[in-house]
C-alpha cells in the first residue's frame, strides 16, 4: 500500500448561493435565445397587443374624447373584468407561441448530446436542473404576460382613482396568480415535449400540437356527445374558466371551476411525471 | 463511515432485466485505481454509481463518507470525465470550463482563474479561445479532462481518460494523476490500455459480468491466484546448467529457455521456494544477472481472472 503526503486542500473560500447558481443557466439559456431573430420578431410582436389595451385604458380615461360617442359605445369601452380577459386570452396565444419557439431548446439538445451527466456532475440535482430551465421559461413568459397585464392594471388605476383600485383590486391578483399558473402549465408542457423528442423541431410542433390540438378534440367531444365537459380536455380553456372566476366575470357555459383546476392539477402532475421519467443522467435502454 | 475511502457496500444495479453491477464490495484508498473489464462489464456502471448519476437497487456506497445522493456535497469535492463528446456546440474550450464552474458558486475571477489553470494542466490554452466542436479527438478528450480537474476536486473519475491522447499528451496527463495521488486524492479511471493501466495504477479493480473478480495492488492479486504457476524470467549466462538446477525442485512445473541461451523462463507454483532455490544457485557460484515476474501486470491478471476477449 502506497503512503501518501496528504498535502491536498479543500477550497474554502466565498461561494455564491444555491438560487444564484442555478440562475446560471437561464441566464446562458436567455443569452442565447435573444440571439434568435425569431424569438426577437415574436417578442416584439407579442407586446404590440399590450400597447394597444394601454391605448385604450388611456383613451377610455380621456372623457372629452368620449363624449361625442353613443352611450352603448361607452359602456362597451369599461375597463374591468371582461377587458383583462380579453387581454389575458390573448397574450395566453402569443405566450403558446414563444413557448414552441424557446422550449424545445432547452433539454432536447441536452439529452442529445448526452450532457446531462455534465451538468448531473455538478452540485446540481435533476430538480434543480428543471427549475433552472423552467426559470429560463418563466422569464421569458413573464415579459408578454403578467409583467404587462400588471403594468396595464396599475395604470387603469392610476388614472380611475382609489376608488377604482379599492373596489378592483382583484384584478390585479387575477392577472398575476391566474398567469402565474399558465405560466407553469405552458412551461411544463414545453419542457416535458423537449424532454420526450430529441428533434428539437419535433418538439416545438408537439407544444403547439398539445394546445391547438386539444382544443379540436375538445370541441369535437362536445358536439359529437353533446356534452360540456369536453372543454376539460382543453387545458386552454380550463384556464380561461378558471380567469373568468379569478376576474369576477360570468363563467362561459361548460365545466365549473373546481373540475377545470382538478384537471389542470392532473395534467401539470402527468407533465411532471414525463420529466421525472424522462430526465435521467444515463439513459437506459432496455 | 471512513472518510477517507470510496465504499461500496453490497450494491447492485440492474437496469430492467439487464444486470449493471452485482453485489460488489470494494473499499478503495487513495491513489490511482483502474478499473479493468471487457466491454459491458459494469466498469462504467460503477463509475455512474460512485458519482450518483444512477442510484444502486441495494446496498449502499460511500465517497469519502458523502452520499451519492447528496450532489450538493458530493460534487464539490469530486470531478467527473463521461466518455461522451457533450459540449454544447457554441462553446469554446474556456467557456466550457468556465460555464461549469460558475454552477461551483465560485466568483467570476476564481472562475476565470480555475478554468485557465485547467486548461494550462491539459497543454489547451493555445486553443483555449476556439470552439470545443473544432477540436481533435484528442484535444477534446483533454477538454473534459480540464473541466473534470477545475474545481480541484479530491476524488477524480475519469472514464477512458487516456483515449485518443498522443503520447507525449498522454506522459503529461499520467505525471498529472501522480500528482493528485500524490496528493493523498482518489484517482479512479478504467482503461482498455493494460500496459498503461500496469504502469500508474496503484491498485487494480478486475470486473467481469458485472462482478468483482479482483481487487487490489497488482503483486496482491497476483499472490491470491494460487492455481496459476508464477512466471519469472531468469537472466543467466549459464542457463542450461542452472535449467537442470531448477528442474530438480518439485514447485518448478515449466521451464524454457530462450533462444540466445542466456535466459530462461521459469514457471513455479512457489514463489518462496523458489527464491530460496535461487539463492542456493547463486551461493554455488552461479551468476544470474536478473530476475523479473514475468506475470505480475494487469494484463496476465486480466488473462488469468478474466481471460477471452480484452476489454
Amino acid at each position: 500500500m502506497a503512503v501518501y503526503r496528504l498535502g491536498y486542500q479543500r477550497y474554502q473560500g466565498p461561494l455564491t448561493t444555491h438560487w444564484q447558481r442555478l440562475l446560471v443557466l437561464p441566464r446562458y439559456a436567455w443569452r442565447r435565445l435573444f440571439q434568435q431573430r425569431l424569438v426577437l420578431i415574436l417578442l416584439v410582436a407579442s407586446l404590440i397587443w399590450p400597447l394597444l389595451c394601454g391605448g385604450y385604458i388611456y383613451v377610455s380615461h380621456r372623457l372629452d374624447l368620449l363624449g361625442s360617442l353613443p352611450g352603448n359605445l361607452k359602456d362597451a369601452v369599461e375597463i374591468g373584468g371582461k377587458f383583462f380577459l380579453v387581454f389575458m386570452d390573448v397574450q395566453a396565444v402569443f405566450s403558446v407561441l414563444l413557448a414552441a419557439l424557446a422550449g424545445p431548446g432547452l433539454i432536447a439538445p441536452d439529452l442529445a448530446n448526452n450532457a446531462l451527466p455534465l451538468y448531473f456532475s455538478r452540485p446540481l440535482t435533476r430538480f434543480d436542473y428543471v427549475a433552472a430551465r423552467m426559470a429560463t421559461l418563466v422569464g421569458l413568459l413573464s415579459l408578454i404576460t403578467w409583467i404587462p397585464g400588471v403594468v396595464l392594471f396599475w395604470m387603469q388605476a392610476g388614472m380611475a382613482g382609489w376608488s377604482w383600485f379599492a373596489v378592483n383590486w382583484y384584478l390585479g391578483a387575477g392577472i398575476f396568480f391566474g398567469f402565474a399558473l399558465w405560466i407553469l402549465v405552458v412551461s411544463l408542457v414545453a419542457l416535458a415535449c423537449s424532454a420526450y423528442v430529441k428533434w428539437r423541431i419535433v418538439a416545438g410542433g408537439l407544444v403547439l400540437g398539445f394546445f391547438f390540438i386539444l382544443t379540436g378534440v375538445a370541441q369535437m367531444v362536445n358536439a359529437v356527445l353533446r356534452v360540456g365537459w369536453g372543454s376539460l380536455l382543453n387545458p386552454a380553456r380550463s384556464h380561461y374558466i378558471l380567469w373568468s372566476a379569478m376576474l369576477g366575470v360570468d363563467l362561459p357555459p361548460g365545466p365549473g371551476v373546481w373540475p377545470c383546476v382538478i384537471v389542470l392539477t392532473v395534467t401539470a402532475l402527468a407533465l411532471a411525471l414525463v420529466l421525472e421519467r424522462k430526465l435521467r443522467a444515463v439513459e437506459v435502454i432496455s | 463511515m471512513s472518510t477517507n475511502e470510496i465504499i461500496f457496500e453490497d450494491v447492485s444495479k440492474f437496469y430492467g432485466e439487464v444486470l449493471g453491477v452485482n453485489k460488489v464490495t470494494l473499499h478503495i484508498p487513495p491513489g490511482i485505481t483502474s478499473l479493468v473489464g471487457p466491454n459491458g462489464s459494469g466498469k462504467t456502471t460503477l463509475m455512474n454509481l460512485m458519482t450518483g448519476l444512477i442510484l444502486p437497487d441495494r446496498g449502499s456506497i460511500s465517497v469519502l463518507g458523502l452520499s451519492p445522493r447528496d450532489p450538493e456535497h458530493l460534487m464539490r469535492i469530486t470531478g467527473y470525465a463521461t466518455q461522451f463528446d457533450s459540449a454544447p456546440r457554441w462553446a469554446t474550450g474556456l467557456e466550457f470550463v468556465s460555464t461549469g464552474l460558475t454552477l461551483y458558486g465560485y466568483s467570476a475571477a476564481e472562475v476565470r482563474e480555475r478554468a485557465w489553470r485547467a486548461l494550462e494542466l491539459v497543454g489547451l490554452t493555445d486553443a483555449a479561445d476556439r470552439k470545443v466542436a473544432a477540436y481533435s479527438k484528442g484535444m477534446r478528450q483533454r477538454a473534459r479532462l480540464a473541466q473534470a480537474i477545475a474545481h480541484d476536486p479530491q476524488v477524480l473519475v475519469l472514464d477512458e481518460p487516456l483515449n485518443g491522447l498522443d503520447p507525449l499528451v498522454r506522459a503529461d496527463t499520467i505525471a498529472l494523476f501522480r500528482h493528485y495521488a500524490a496528493q493523498g486524492r482518489h484517482v479512479l479511471l478504467s482503461s482498455h490500455v493494460l500496459q498503461e493501466v500496469d504502469l500508474i495504477s496503484d491498485q487494480v479493480i478486475l470486473i467481469a459480468n458485472g462482478m468483482i473478480v479482483a481487487e487490489g495492488e497488482i503483486r496482491d492479486v497476483r499472490d491470491e491466484i494460487s492455481d496459476r504457476p508464477s512466471q519469472f524470467i531468469l537472466r543467466c549466462r549459464d542457463a542450461s546448467r542452472i535449467a537442470s538446477l531448477l528442474f530438480n525442485e518439485d514447485h518448478v512445473t515449466e521451464i524454457r529457455m530462450n533462444d540466445d541461451h542466456l535466459g530462461l523462463l521459469v514457471m513455479t507454483r512457489n514463489r518462496e521456494e523458489f527464491s530460496r532455490a535461487l539463492t542456493r544457485i547463486a551461493v554455488a557460484g552461479y551468476v544470474i544477472d536478473g530476475v523479473i515476474p514475468a506475470d505480475e501486470n494487469v494484463d496476465a491478471l486480466y488473462e488469468y481472472l478474466i481471460g477471452g476477449g480484452r476489454a
